[in-house]
């Protein structure tokens, strides 16, 4: 009788293998970000902007332009003014905008905590509305009520976020008026001492006038954003619910008893959520550049409306911090989605 | 009072043609009964509708299937009258479910323990206990060091250990039902035995019957009481497992007997014409539905369907009497070990693995010192262990991988560089076999351009491609007409063929079998021997890869045995088969599943019909 050493196939994931794999995917965002700085930095230096114009009077002398431009900075080559600028990041120091003559670094966290705000409510609202969305098509798949639900997804993906904006504008702000659609804040409010997230910080200075009326202006602005990226999260939870569905242990746990809703919560909404996480995660950079936009529309100060305040003045410190937070942004959100999918399923375990 | 009683049983299923209305009998007037404690196989090839059995037990029919008739009754209630929440306080309680592929039937993303207790939780077990119950479960099975089993997920366990927590899970509540669907068809020889002799120590001690559905007569023999054959969806013969086994009655189960080589001698098969009927010809099927492919029917066979008769041995066949006259096959022509040219030569070959980082992994051989010649016209058999590095050696000859060592030449040429020059070499004389026709054909490609994408690449006409891919689809037993068809629209059996197919057109000299017969039936396991033994008189050479010794005993002239990646005996098949010499090949012939039936030679002395 052949008798095989059984424990010879088992397979563990180290902690130690786990941490390399974290260091491999630190060093891998970070040479991203290098990349993405480079980027960004000479492709404002290779566009027709001349920031030194823009803070000198029309008559100014060649002399002045010199001085000013010496002053910026911009009279050194390229790679300098790079090495120069990546030397200032790693210290927190993003330059001085030229355009409102303030630090970058100050403004960025006047503006963050807005775009944080309006961005983290939108993705709740789409993950909410994917989710359940994947799960009432399954539930009814197979009857008619599965397509006109499709349809109606389709239709929320097909109009951009600024369309969703400007209609609810129109609809809840003007017609019935019953949201606010400009600021964060009603006027007559103070803005509640902290680090700028309204929510946050009303409910912590126990002002609830405050929270409620932050959490108005919030609405419209996060539904806009948001409800674009629901439905690709409801299909792709949908199919892969669907495709779970005929796996091997599911039929195995149906055939041990257990009811319809337990299979579906407890064994094929883990399996089949990390596809949809994926989808998700790749739509949440276009959800990031959408936030620009909606920024824009309701008067949000976030960095979005700086940057384009910023691009008005060809404000190139500002323009390279902004654009290169965005682009942390994805990272840290991709990160995160990383160990979510990482939690959820174990076989990614193994490095 | 029987456990469990199913009488007069008929589903009915859609064909899919027109509509709702054309319903066919998938199940037919299915009458079977199980003692407690009793072991019942059920035997059939796929597509009898013996997976369908286990599925009218637990109430979940797929979907458009319908019972027509019948009823099951599991001690004194009738179970298809049951609500849902009384069936599933049944299910996994008094009635457990063992299935066919292991790793699939876990959850990937909750550990072991989570499962268990999951379970336990269904049978009422108070939550301080799961945990000492687990680990009693799983030390039941023989599972080492059942405490650190309990935070692994199923993909670190083997498909062996896999099926024994399974197991553990069936018996935890020591059902009085087990329904076992083929638990051992994803496993090795080893581990398929390992896995029976477990379920039958674990119904013992709880008195469970079991309801045992296999394709596998050899594997069931030992291990039933009562033994019933499908066909086509209704019950041909049903008895004591020792009287079917020993004395067939009706002609198929004579059929399935002669048609599985045997490991004590080297036979003929029986190759019976044409194929069990699928769906479509379900419906158009009149009388005794296996009369069109029996050996010994009557015109009047075909007029009326057949009851099964009978008190303690029932079979459904009016001349019963004739079954015993259906003669085995010829013997197969004589092994021949060639003195032809040296086709191909392997010296010293050797695959290392370099698992983990580039500094600190471990280099693993899987293949190590591996040397043979084989001769024109000669089939090698390379037998072995999942792991024993079979496949590893067939990727290496066709060029799929490279050696770390050692040398390949092929038709007097060095193909081991693997370079333009051994490529040409290589298309020139070579062709592979995948081992699974699903995954081996493109599904949106036509049969007929499968069979020619040889002729394809060396840009021979149209033409020149239909007319050679129909002479292959002939001389493989297959219907012409199917080059219009899609993979897809094919059975496994013919799926396999058509890759064999595809591999012949390129006039190869050498071809390579990567375990092309597993996990088919044994009639279609039959006919596929047949179409290879008769390659032999093309002159082609071929390494044949399989787990099944059987098999390889019956096409193979030569054979290797392999262990952990090294050659551990080598010889001509009768001398290895009769006197081993390495332990391990005694192992492997100890753990392949017994012969059926009486031996051979006692058969031959009936005359085969007159007339």
């Amino acid at each position: 009788m052949v008798r095989k050493p059984l424990t010879s196939r088992v397979r563990s994931a180290s902690p130690r293998s786990m941490l390399r794999n974290l260091a491999r995917r630190a060093a891998v965002a970070l040479a991203t970000l290098l990349v993405v700085s480079a980027l960004i930095f000479a492709m404002l230096r290779l566009l027709p902007a001349y920031p030194a114009a823009t803070s000198l009077p029309a008559n100014a002398t060649r002399h002045e332009i010199a001085a000013v431009r010496h002053a910026m900075g911009l009279d050194h080559p390229w790679p300098v003014q790079y090495a120069a600028w990546l030397g200032g990041l790693v210290h927190g120091d993003f330059g001085q905008s030229l355009h409102r003559h303030r630090p970058v670094a100050r403004l960025l966290r006047n503006a963050l905590p807005a775009t944080i705000e309006l961005t983290g409510s939108a993705m709740v609202i789409a993950l909410v509305l994917g989710v359940g969305g994947g799960l009432l098509l399954f539930a009814l798949r197979g009857r008619r009520a599965e397509t006109a639900l499709d349809m109606v997804a389709t239709l929320g993906m097909s109009l951009p976020a600024f369309v969703w904006g400007l209609l609810f504008i129109v609809v809840f702000g003007v017609t019935l008026n019953l949201l606010p659609f400009a600021g964060r804040l009603a006027p007559d409010l103070p803005q509640p001492p902290g680090a700028g997230f309204l929510l946050l910080d009303s409910l912590r200075a126990g002002r609830l006038d405050i929270f409620w009326s932050a959490l108005r202006h919030l609405v419209m602005p996060a539904f806009a954003l948001g409800i674009a990226f629901a439905p690709p999260i409801a299909r792709m939870l949908h199919t892969s619910l669907l495709r779970t569905w005929e796996q091997d242990y599911i039929r195995q746990a149906r055939l041990r008893g257990l009811s319809e809703t337990r299979l579906l919560f407890a064994h094929a909404l883990r399996n089949a959520a990390a596809p949809s996480l994926i989808v998700a995660v790749r739509h949440l950079g276009f959800l990031l550049g959408g936030s620009l936009v909606v920024e824009v529309i309701f008067g949000d100060p976030g960095i979005g409306s700086l940057m384009v305040g910023a691009l008005r003045h060809a404000d190139l410190p500002v323009i390279e911090a902004v654009g290169l937070t965005y682009c942390v942004m994805v990272l840290v959100i991709k990160a995160l989605a990383d160990g979510l999918a990482l939690l959820l399923d174990p076989r990614l375990r193994r490095s | 009072m029987s456990l469990l009683m199913i009488r007069d049983l008929t589903v009915t299923a859609p064909t899919g043609q027109r509509g709702d209305a054309d319903r066919v009998r998938v199940l037919r007037g299915i009458s079977l009964s199980l003692d407690r404690g009793m072991v019942l196989g059920v035997v059939g090839e796929s597509g009898a509708g013996k997976s369908l059995l286990g599925r009218v037990i637990a109430g979940q029919l797929p979907p458009g299937f319908a019972m027509a008739a019948g009823r099951v009754d599991f001690s004194r209630r009738n179970i298809l009258a049951l609500t849902p929440g009384a069936r599933r306080a049944m299910l996994g309680r008094e009635i457990a479910f063992i299935p066919q592929d292991p790793r699939a039937a876990l959850n990937p993303v909750r550990t072991i323990f989570s499962q268990l207790r999951e379970h336990f939780a269904h049978l009422g077990l108070p939550r301080h206990q799961h945990r000492a119950r687990a680990i009693e479960v799983l030390a039941d099975v023989q599972l080492p060091d059942p405490a650190d089993l309990l935070g692994r997920f199923p993909h670190q366990l083997s498909a062996g250990m896999c099926q024994r927590v399974l197991i553990a899970m069936a018996f935890a509540s020591r059902p009085l039902l087990l329904v076992a669907d083929e638990p051992a068809a994803a496993l090795d020889a080893a581990a398929q035995r390992q896995t029976l002799e477990l379920i039958a120590a674990q119904r013992r001690r709880a008195g469970t019957a079991v309801l045992f559905i296999t394709h596998d007569l050899r594997r069931v023999a030992g291990f039933c009481d009562r033994l019933a054959v499908l066909y086509a969806g209704a019950v041909v013969e049903e008895g004591a497992a020792a009287a079917v086994m020993s004395r067939p009655l009706h002609p198929y189960t004579r059929a399935l007997e002669l048609a599985t080589p045997s490991l004590a001698t080297r036979r003929g098969l029986v190759v019976l014409p044409g194929h069990q009927p699928g769906l479509a010809a379900l419906g158009r099927a009149s009388g005794c539905r296996f009369a069109p492919r029996c050996p010994v029917r009557s015109a009047g066979c075909a007029e009326r369907e057949i009851p099964l008769i009978g008190d303690d041995r029932r079979v459904a066949c009016q001349y019963p009497e004739r079954t015993s006259r259906i003669a085995p096959a010829p013997p197969p022509p004589p092994y021949r070990v060639g003195s032809g040219e040296v086709l191909l030569q392997v010296d010293g070959l050797g695959r290392r693995l370099r698992a983990g980082g580039v500094l600190r992994g471990r280099v693993t051989a899987v293949l190590e010192d591996v040397s043979f010649k084989l001769r024109e016209g000669e089939f090698l058999g390379i037998v072995g262990e999942s792991g024993s590095g079979k496949s590893t050696l067939a990727r290496l000859i066709v060029g799929l991988d490279r050696p770390t060592t050692g040398r390949i030449a092929l038709a007097g040429a060095d193909v081991t560089k693997g370079d333009g020059a051994a490529r040409r070499i290589r298309l020139a004389n070579l062709q592979m076999v995948f081992p699974d026709p699903d995954s081996a054909l493109n599904p949106r490609r036509r049969i007929g351009s499968i069979v020619a994408q040889a002729l394809e690449a060396a840009r021979r006409p149209a033409v020149e491609r239909e007319a050679v891919a129909a002479d292959l689809m002939r001389a493989m037993g297959l219907d012409p007409a199917l080059v219009a068809r899609l993979p897809g629209q094919l059975s496994r059996g013919q799926r396999q063929r058509v890759s064999i197919a595809r591999a012949l057109a390129a006039r190869p000299r050498l071809l390579v079998a990567d375990d092309v017969v597993s996990g088919l039936d044994v009639s279609t396991q039959a006919q596929l021997l047949a179409l290879l033994a008769r390659l032999r008189a093309s002159g082609i050479a071929l390494v044949f890869i399989s787990h099944d010794l059987a098999v390889v005993r019956h096409l193979c002239d030569r054979v290797i045995v392999m262990q952990q990646g090294r050659i551990v005996e080598a010889g001509e098949t009768e001398r290895v088969f009769t006197d081993p010499q390495a332990e391990h090949t005694r192992a492997l012939l100890a753990a392949a599943p017994p012969d059926i039936g009486p031996p051979a030679t006692t058969l031959l002395a009936i005359p085969p019909p007159a007339g």
